[in-house]
């Protein structure tokens, strides 16, 4: 079917446009002209539609889209069926880009704020202007060491501007960390990778052509790494070729979207993940289970470990333990995932390599249905992707801001202000730096905080390229080229940062010798020509240039895997870590348990209409915030559905609406994050809700440096207040009011 | 109902969505779609807290059990387009009417608001625009301009992406061919990333779509009403054979 589609799409889908050079360095080279493109002028006809090939920055994952547009309007985003990776496919996330691009919310130029940080009074500023104050900002730094960049999602080109920049200034690498990679554990899987495979990249999990499925706490069907490309892989896992149906196990203290579609789902006690991994494989080394002698090498691994403990540790019995072993270890191919959930605990690292351990124990890694690296081929030397950093360097830059040791703070694609907790304290760090830039294209909390804003373009407005992590079966990387005209008068960051290493001359001008970033796309793009092995190839770098926008990236033809090797780290005992949490017991009696939204993953989505008004799939919940708490511990606390409740941490407290769940244990409350805005536009700020992130303690996993952001405690009080939630389900049965 | 006036009966398709329980994530990629193609206008959340959607395409979501023995089930409901629809003899200006294609079309220029055709729908996969719905400049530019903006008083629903089956029909005629299976696919079915929605011809036997209809998890939604929807469900938790 996908063949058939490609050839149909790949005809329409067209190149970015013709080249209309300025005579200045730093002009945006290229708009769109929908109407001269490289096909022949008859194939375009006004209230046509044509579709360019771009890629979707609603997260790190990288899938590639096709953007149909109507007379020089975008007007419906899918995906791009030649893809590998999302093979055409879109989560809510990415259908909902359109809104990003017109969001009545958006900055219309570069603006200064006159009436003081905070004040919310922003005065125009014109480009010129505002890279002069730039330029003459860093130039008038006493020390290099004194200029910071914080970013987030950032395109693999800016990034790598970015770096060059900060290191011909002489700067430190720019801090890179938002918090929905905090909540998929990003660094700490990269990391975990580190130290088993020896390489930092995300693994593949072959889920598609898996038998059992182990996951611990990983919510790859709703915002986990690749969702996108994992659900396609679940589609093939239910409902096999052949007719078989893999079995999927969930190791969660909540039941996620995730968990309902799994076979099992096992409520967890928080943190004690690494237990279960532990004691499923101390019963396979113990009872020789699977396939003859290819546990033995591994048995040391398990010798620390006592299977009554870990049960008794993880509140999951003994016979549990056996059962999940035996159908782990007798399958021809399973896989165990670590999930962004463990690593949100103080025992993170631990849990995780407990988890990946099973994988190897089985000798999966490197088979069919088991774990893989994505093989870079030729993308090797594009990969620089952004390495997401732990949490400990932010609190890092936080405690030099604190102590008056950045003079120029710059801030991209990140909103730090609303996205980390605030006991970490950054909204106070931030007042204390003289002067702030933010690139942010809205103004969110963080750029509210900022002297300048220069907005930078949407993606569906801009250039760039990402080398998707985790990968697929085959090297990937995915391109981005403009789909429409900018909008407004906003430029590109990368043209900003061009422009600003001209202006200041010597080593940075040199670092940053191209003429604009389409030129350093260009060159990049070239690394590919000529390979037999992409899905494509030209004969000039004009024509490999072209086909480079028209297809959306640069592929392989054919699958190459590639099989990670376990380093010497594995041949040690496995560490047997407990949990620790912030808040005694005897006051704060419940685990909380802040966990990413299907529709406003970190929050970034919540000034989009289309995702505000996205029932969680669960709940069915639309807008607010609410608090999920499970039947018992609503009964004894003498609440019901829509009673507002008061969660305090030792950090702070919110108040918010119950939600009666049966699908998680007593002992943890739930909230979604993505709610409670204070800036970032009229549908973020008109929607009810509070930012979880206030109750968050700011520790880590010493072992990582990773943000512990399941590893704080909470008590209930009840307000005797109700607030009424947006759920779709109806909750007396009477049904709904939309007819009557 | 109105199946009298189909031009041939033999030729004509009968397009049915087949929806895949077992692969269904409950992930709503297919609602965001649904918005984004056929221009649905978001209610807001004081309307939203009344008890009021826009949605064409909803997920339902049902427990089963008690903690911790507890389950989660999701079912994508959108307008079933019954054979013999309840909602087409009600309308008292024929607004809602059945097309040569088996379709339950709605004719937004004859609708005059009586919202009978929701009450007797028993899908409840009706929506009314109870207000003029708001597109703040520049959100306009989002619309697609094959699809109708229905303004204050009209009834709406899903059409399983009408226009997008005719663009198909247009282009395979312009191109001088039949239609292929799997061309056509409505918003919700392009994007599902699981693929558990799947559009097709049943008066075509070999169609993906009909193929699955004749699996023996097939059911349809309140199939004892007699009212013998386009739309046919796939039983989730066993394995197709």
């Amino acid at each position: 079917m996908t063949k058939r589609l490609s050839r149909r799409d790949f005809l329409k889908i067209a190149a970015g446009a013709t080249a209309a050079t300025g005579s200045a360095p730093a002009v945006r080279r290229i708009v769109l002209e929908p109407f001269a493109r490289s096909g022949p002028l008859e194939d375009v006809l006004p209230g046509q539609a044509v579709w360019y090939a771009s890629t979707c920055r609603q997260c790190a994952a990288g899938c590639g889209i096709v953007v149909r547009v109507i007379n020089g309007r975008a007007k419906k985003i899918e995906g791009n069926p030649l893809h590998p990776l999302n093979r055409g496919k879109l989560c809510a996330r990415g259908q909902a880009g359109l809104q990003v691009l017109y969001n009545p919310d958006r900055l219309k130029n570069a603006v200064r704020q006159t009436g003081g940080r905070g004040s919310r009074q922003f005065e125009p500023l014109a480009w010129d202007d505002a890279l002069e104050t730039l330029a003459q900002k860093v130039s008038s730094l006493s020390n290099p060491d004194r200029l910071a960049f914080f970013g987030g999602l950032m395109p693999d080109h800016l990034y790598r501007l970015t770096a060059r920049l900060l290191e011909a200034l002489g700067a430190r690498p720019p801090v890179i960390f938002d918090l929905h990679s905090a909540l998929e554990g990003r660094a700490a899987a990269a990391q975990l990778s580190q130290s088993f495979f020896g390489v930092p990249q995300l693994p593949v999990y072959d889920l598609a052509r898996s038998e059992v499925i182990l996951s611990f706490g990983a919510n790859f069907l709703e915002t986990w790494m690749s969702p996108v490309a994992q659900s396609y892989a679940y589609g093939a896992l239910r409902q096999g070729q052949f007719g078989g149906r893999g079995f999927l196990v969930q190791f969660e203290p909540r039941l996620s979207a995730t968990a309902a579609s799994a076979d099992e789902w096992i409520p967890i006690r928080p943190g004690a993940e690494g237990f279960v991994a532990l004691g499923i494989g101390r019963v396979i080394v113990e009872e020789r289970l699977g396939h003859v002698g290819s546990h033995r090498p591994h048995a040391v691994l398990y010798q620390n470990v006592d299977v009554r403990e870990m049960a008794a540790a993880s509140e999951v019995p003994v016979e549990t333990l056996r059962r999940l072993a035996r159908i782990f270890a007798d399958a021809d191919q399973a896989v165990a995932i670590p999930g962004g959930y463990l690593a949100g605990q103080r025992n993170g690292r631990a849990s995780m390599l407990a988890v990946q351990a099973l994988n190897l124990l089985v000798a999966q890694i490197g088979r069919v249905g088991g774990v893989f690296l994505s093989h870079p081929g030729l993308t090797a030397a594009l990969r620089q992707t952004p390495p997401m950093d732990s949490f400990d360097r932010v609190l890092d830059l936080i405690a030099r801001m604190k102590a008056g040791e950045i003079d120029l703070l710059l801030i991209h694609g990140a909103n730090p202000v609303f996205e980390l907790p605030a006991a970490a304290g950054f909204a106070e760090a931030i007042a204390r730096v003289p002067f702030v830039v933010s690139f942010s294209p809205f103004v969110d909390e963080t750029a509210v905080r900022s002297d300048l804003i220069l907005p930078d373009h949407t993606y569906l407005e801009s250039w760039g390229y990402q080398v998707p992590a985790p990968g697929t079966d085959r090297p990937v990387v995915s391109s981005q080229q403009p789909v429409v005209r900018p909008l407004y008068d906003t430029r590109a960051t990368a043209d900003v940062l061009l422009a600003l290493a001209a202006r200041l001359g010597e080593k940075a001008a040199v670092a940053l010798r191209w003429p604009d970033e389409v030129a350093m796309l260009q060159e990049i793009a070239s690394d590919l020509h000529g390979s037999s092995l992409g899905a494509y190839d030209a004969e000039t770098l004009a024509g490999f240039w072209m086909l480079w926008r028209r297809y959306g990236g640069w592929w392989s033809e054919k699958e190459i895997p590639r099989e990670p090797e376990a380093t010497e780290i594995v041949e040690q005992p496995l560490p047997v870590v407990g949990p620790e949490f912030e808040g005694e017991p005897g006051t704060y009696p419940f685990y909380f348990y802040p966990y990413p939204s299907v529709a406003l993953a970190d929050g970034r989505g919540s000034n989009l209409p289309w995702l505000q008004e996205l029932p969680d799939p669960m709940t069915t919940a639309r807008w607010g915030t609410w608090v999920e708490l499970n039947p018992e511990t609503a009964r004894s606390l003498g609440v019901g559905d829509n009673d507002v409740v008061r969660v305090v941490s030792p950090y702070g407290e919110l108040e918010a609406p119950v939600v009666v769940y049966p699908g998680i244990r007593p002992d943890v409350v739930a909230i979604p994050v993505g709610q409670g805005h204070r800036d970032y536009g009229r549908f973020a700020q008109a929607a009810s809700g509070s930012n979880p992130l206030a109750l968050v303690a700011p520790v880590t996993d010493p072992e990582t440096g990773a943000l512990a952001w399941g590893a704080t405690r909470v008590r209930l009080e009840a307000t005797g207040r109700k607030q009424p939630l947006a759920r779709l389900e109806s909750l007396d049965g009477a049904g709904r009011e939309t007819l009557g | 109902m109105a199946q009298d006036v189909k031009p041939s009966a033999e030729a004509a398709p009968r397009w049915a969505l087949v929806v895949d329980l077992d692969r269904c994530t409950g992930c709503q990629a297919c609602v965001v779609a649904c918005h984004a193609e056929n221009n649905v206008p978001v209610a807001g959340e004081k309307q939203a807290i009344y008890g009021r959607w826009m949605h064409w395409i909803i997920i339902h979501r049902y427990w089963e059990g008690e903690y911790p023995n507890v389950k989660a089930r999701f079912m994508p409901v959108m307008c079933q387009q019954c054979t013999e629809a309840p909602c087409e003899p009600v309308c008292p200006v024929f607004a809602t009417y059945h097309n040569p294609e088996g379709l339950n079309a709605q004719i937004y220029n004859r609708c005059i608001g009586t919202r009978f055709c929701g009450n007797a729908c028993p899908y409840k996969v009706r929506t009314f625009n109870w207000f003029q719905p708001e597109f703040p400049e520049p959100l306009t530019e989002q619309l697609n301009p094959d699809v109708t903006v229905r303004s204050r008083g009209i009834m709406e629903k899903c059409t399983f992406c009408i226009q997008r089956i005719r663009r198909a029909e247009i282009e395979a005629r312009a191109e001088g061919r039949e239609v292929a299976d799997g061309e056509i696919q409505p918003a919700c079915v392009q994007t599902c990333p699981p693929g558990a929605l799947i559009f097709g011809d049943l008066n075509d036997p070999d169609s993906r779509a009909s193929q699955l209809a004749r699996s023996h998890r097939s059911f349809r939604l309140l199939e004892e009403l007699g009212t013998a929807p386009a739309v046919i469900y796939l039983k989730g938790g066993e394995a197709n054979v």
